[in-house]
């Protein structure tokens, strides 16, 4: 064991600063332009712009080490946004379950960020209890097509996606998490409707997508018809581990502590109430920890296993971690936190304290709940049975 | 000892229960939210004929002459409905400041008005740099003749932009945080120097800035003694705190019910959500946690009422104990109903939303739990 970079390691760290300092943005320029040609040059390095992909699908190939050099520095740098979807969700179910010709048809325009794709898993009736999933594809006698409808929710970002990839159900006998099929169907086109669901913070981010007989050719299948469960239970773990977060919750508590100092309290800030400081150190603390079961999480990975149950403690951590800064963020505001509207009130911090505040709270609700991932931990990884009842 | 509420009581309370039933769903409330005053003049107008503007105004000046416990029954029936009428600023507060402050003959002016409803007050407090502390003030008020001239900046003043006076803390003598040296004012709002600038808050109220420049306003209009306006304006606190308390009470009351119905409704997995042992002990939680906010509120109240020794003690221990389990009570709402609790369209996240606001009024927790143990 050793936690010492080592010289190579190192040499990796300064390349990766100088990569984002000279591609960082520059203000007074074009945004989507910049963006776009960011992903280009992280490309030409040797797959920085997918770091996640296997080497085979041209990833970087990576050590733990270098991934995690990667996300502490991205974490502070300016880099551009990015969506999960299609680059950390459905490339990996692509990679081990598409055919070649899905492959070559998809990949590479998500990798290029051309396309934006959402996911439809939860239904109004399948939350935490997904299998429950009731939305019908139903396959045509010749064979050719499926036929789908039914409802979707909390599709994020629905409403400007090209794609869905979408779990439907092909079969009603047999347990629940059989009969269900993954099927890749494009956003614009009749039969699809999305409605936008408003959220705490004011934000329209969720939707509800209702599907009425749209037709998806077979060739839009993923995998074999009644095994998308499976597929998709691989890809929650993706999720999972991507929604801890650790890097920049790191970058963020450094910015809090920043804010928490602008705060006037007597003749100090903030950041001199015993009381606040003892918060701040605390979540620290927490943050010292996780850090490190993310490190061994990704040190398990590089040697060839899948992300299993352990991703579990990483969202719940990560994401109750995220929910305790924005919090914090929120009590430094103090009564600032309060205003809303347009017009600038009291410490500037405070008002997208309030938003990011109340938005996180779906962080311990979407992914998997914080209840059904220590469902999974007790049952996966302490093994705990249900008893027989006597 | 008696937790009884008096008959007279009971009917104040059922009648304000029926008020916040026929006039507050959350659709009617969303409405509201959206007009430019960001309340009903109809509902305020009703308060005011049910005799609940004067509540603690004095029988002498035309109201009912109650007490904290009255104000607590209403206050406690208002966060059911998250009413949005500014009774708190207005009666609570600034009608409170004139009756224990102002002389005979500003009482006999003002009062009437604001138990019939015409007149509206407030209380500005807060300063950009003091945070939760009273006595941190800038504004400085002027003497200048029988006048005073009063220059400064107040913040996040609740419903300043509907309100015809403003009750003013500001700097006679002292330093910047100097417990002595403060006097409280009572300012029309249209006076000329005064100027408002109204913005909505994140539980759908209303609030302001203000900025005075130059200021005229007749020492007639002192509330308190000159100079040692602490005393009135800790009492006012005092009292926004409890009523805040009370409103808070009534808000989680609404949050815990609502998970244990809607988790009832709710199936996942082939059973009601709240089958799962996990959920009820959360539930059971929220409730105790209500019941012990409800019993701090009780105490503090009636010391007090009673004027009691440790009373400025129980208060702090309230404010601490309900911007603590506010949220506790309202991020564990949001959590159980899952999803459909992260969304504008059910009414808990309103809920939630008004008890973090009443978390940040008059002192925040970590703030009453300083002091407390100081």
């Amino acid at each position: 064991m050793d936690i010492d970079l080592s010289g190579n390691d190192l040499a990796f760290q300064q390349e990766v600063r100088e990569f984002l300092a000279a591609n960082a943005y520059k203000n007074g320029t074009d945004y989507a332009e910049w963006r776009l040609n960011w992903f280009k040059l992280a490309q030409e390095k040797g797959g920085w712009d997918v770091t996640k992909w296997p080497e085979k699908f041209g990833g970087p190939g990576w050590s733990p080490t270098q991934h995690y050099i990667w996300e502490q520095e991205t974490a502070i740098a300016q880099t551009p946004w990015d969506l999960p979807f299609g680059l950390s969700m459905l490339a990996p179910v692509l990679m081990s379950h598409g055919n070649e010709e899905q492959q070559q048809r998809f990949l590479p325009d998500i990798r290029d960020r051309k396309v934006n794709w959402c996911q439809g898993y939860s239904e109004p009736n399948a939350g935490s209890d997904l299998a429950n999933l009731k939305t019908k594809a139903i396959l045509s006698e010749d064979g050719t097509h499926y036929t789908v409808t039914g409802t979707k929710i909390w599709t994020t970002l629905a409403h400007i996606a090209d794609w869905i990839f979408c779990l439907t159900r092909t079969s009603d006998s047999g347990k629940k998490q059989e009969g269900i099929t993954f099927l890749l169907i494009p956003m614009k086109q009749a039969g699809i409707e999305v409605k936008p669901i408003i959220t705490l913070g004011g934000a329209h981010t969720v939707n509800m997508v209702h599907l009425t007989d749209v037709k998806v050719p077979v060739e839009n299948r993923v995998g074999e018809e009644g095994k998308g469960w499976g597929y998709a239970k691989g890809l929650l773990a993706h999720e999972r581990t991507g929604l801890a977060g650790i890097s920049k919750s790191l970058a963020a508590l450094e910015n809090l502590r920043k804010q928490a100092s602008e705060v006037k309290r007597g003749n100090g800030t903030l950041l001199d109430d015993p009381s606040y400081r003892a918060k701040l150190a605390e979540l620290e603390i927490d943050l010292l920890a996780t850090e490190f079961t993310e490190l061994r999480s990704l040190a398990s990975a590089a040697n060839g296993a899948e992300p299993g149950p352990e991703s579990s403690i990483l969202k719940l951590k990560g994401t109750e971690i995220q929910q305790r800064i924005q919090k914090l963020t929120v009590e430094a505001g103090g009564i600032y936190s309060a205003a809303w509207g347009p017009m600038p009130v009291g410490h500037l911090f405070a008002r997208g304290g309030m938003q990011g505040y109340l938005s996180s709270r779906a962080y311990t609700i979407y992914g998997g709940a914080s209840e059904i991932q220590r469902d999974v931990i007790a049952k996966n990884v302490l093994g705990i049975k249900k008893s027989q009842s006597k | 000892m008696n937790f009884d509420i008096s008959s007279e009581q009971q009917i104040l309370q059922d009648s304000v229960d029926r008020f916040v039933r026929d006039h507050y769903d959350l659709d009617k409330r969303q409405l509201l939210v959206l007009t430019e005053q960001g309340f009903s003049p109809d509902n305020w107008q009703s308060m005011a004929e049910l005799g609940w503007l004067g509540v603690s105004v004095p029988e002498a000046h035309g109201g009912f002459g109650g007490n904290e416990i009255d104000t607590m029954i209403l206050m406690e029936a208002f966060g059911k409905g998250l009413v949005l009428e500014p009774f708190l600023a207005s009666t609570v507060l600034g009608a409170k400041a004139i009756a224990d402050g102002g002389s005979e003959a500003l009482k006999t002016e003002m009062l009437p008005g604001v138990v019939d409803g015409s007149r509206q007050l407030t209380l500005a407090y807060a300063e950009t740099q003091s945070r939760f502390d009273l006595e941190d003030i800038i504004t400085h008020a002027k003497s200048d003749g029988d006048d005073y001239v009063i220059n400064g900046y107040k913040s996040m003043v609740s419903h300043a932009g509907s309100a015809q006076q403003i009750v003013v803390s500001t700097r006679t003598s002292g330093g910047q945080t100097d417990k002595d040296g403060i006097s409280l004012f009572l300012i029309d709002a249209d006076a000329a120097g005064v100027e408002i600038t109204s913005f909505p808050t994140v539980d759908g109220q209303q609030a302001s800035e203000i900025k005075f420049e130059g200021v005229k306003v007749s020492s007639a209009r002192i509330l308190g003694e000159l100079d040692n306006g602490y005393r009135l304006l800790n009492a006012l606190a005092t009292a926004g705190i409890l009523a805040l308390a009370a409103e808070a009470v009534g808000a989680m009351e609404i949050l815990y019910k609502d998970t244990v119905a809607y988790t009832q409704e709710r199936e996942q997995f082939d059973h009601a959500l709240s089958d799962f042992q996990v959920l009820q002990h959360r539930m059971v939680d929220m409730f105790m946690e209500y019941e012990q906010c409800k019993s701090l509120l009780y105490r503090a109240t009636l010391e007090v009422v009673q004027n009691s020794v440790g009373a400025q003690r129980s208060v702090h221990a309230l404010k601490y104990y309900v911007g603590k389990m506010g949220t506790f009570i309202g991020e564990n709402a949001v959590q159980l109903h899952g999803g459909m609790g992260t969304t504008e369209e059910l009414r808990i996240g309103h809920y939630f939303k008004r008890l973090l606001v009443i978390d940040a009024q008059f002192g925040n927790s970590d703030h009453h739990l300083a002091l407390f143990a100081a």
